[in-house]
């Protein structure tokens, strides 16, 4: 560390990465943040056997769709309420959550298309499996933005 | 960093530039609590600090209520973002400058072992002339 003492700048500096960090902390989900991304999730893989199980004519996409948005929406409501702090929904354009929102993408495309493919094949489970060890991957990334994000907040995300 | 390096009166205030900074670390909005802590201030100086800022454009405010409990939220302007990037550019450059006069000194000064022995310059770069 610096001579913050003799140097404002650095002082005034260190208390701000200080604070920041106390901001980043501030930052971690409730308890039942992470139960939620695993339902939402849950909601998103089971698409493929809602197709292979509900009667001809009938898509399961468009209410699983809009279920898993507004689970999501509900979670990232209630994220900001308990944690005081609104980060706004993170795209691929977002850099230091960007590695985390790649893998979520392949995750959830690779884990649809396998679990159709085993369904055609009467592999229910082990189409199930997939699911599951998708909805864990899922988690696992979701947890990755967070760090990411609190990273970012830490460092200032990119003010200094 | 794109901002130009430059001391913001406004902001100076250690209690602002704490607010700034921290509006400026990435959130999109930050709760009054959530700042009030993390800046370690009271809730009358952030009060009153915000409400500076809010005059001079730097900080938009949103009010609600969940319930019967107020919330108020804050996040920065465009105008904002760009004063904060440029003073914590500035700070950042202040930094450097005391640091490195602090260097030369403590080069310049002999060392005790050193007195009446020539100073060491150190050889020159390689491709250096």
């Amino acid at each position: 560390m610096r001579d913050a003492a003799r140097d404002p700048a650095a002082l005034e500096l260190e208390l701000l990465r200080a604070q920041r960090s106390r901001l980043a902390d501030r930052m971690r989900p409730p308890w039942w943040y992470l139960t939620g991304v695993a339902i939402m999730w849950a909601l998103v893989f089971s698409a493929p056997f809602g197709s292979r199980y509900l009667p001809r004519g009938v898509s399961p996409y468009p209410s699983i769709l809009a279920a898993g948005l507004a689970v999501a929406w509900l979670l990232h409501w209630g994220q900001a309420r308990a944690t005081g702090i609104k980060t706004g929904f993170r795209n691929l354009s977002y850099r230091p959550g960007r590695p985390a929102g790649i893998a979520m993408l392949v995750v959830s495309l690779a884990a649809n298309v396998t679990e159709t493919s085993l369904i055609r094949r009467g592999l229910l489970a082990a189409a199930i499996v997939v699911a599951a060890l998708a909805v864990v991957a899922q988690v696992a990334a979701q947890q990755a933005l967070l760090r990411a994000i609190r990273q970012d907040l830490r460092a200032g995300g990119g003010a200094a | 960093m794109t901002a130009r390096a430059k001391p913001d009166p406004l902001i100076h205030p250690i209690t602002r530039l704490s607010i700034c900074g921290l509006l400026a670390a990435g959130a999109d909005w930050v709760e009054f609590a959530a700042l009030r802590d993390a800046a370690g201030i009271s809730d009358s100086v952030l009060s009153k600090q915000s409400r500076v800022l809010e005059d001079a454009g730097y900080v938009q405010v949103r009010k609600g209520a969940i319930g019967r409990r107020p919330r108020t939220w804050f996040r920065l302007t465009a105008q904002g973002r760009q004063a904060v990037q440029g003073h914590l550019a500035w700070l950042a450059q202040l930094e450097e400058a005391v640091s490195a006069s602090t260097r030369d000194a403590q080069q310049a000064r002999p060392l005790p072992g050193d007195r009446g022995q020539p100073r060491r310059v150190p050889p020159p770069l390689l491709g250096s002339s």
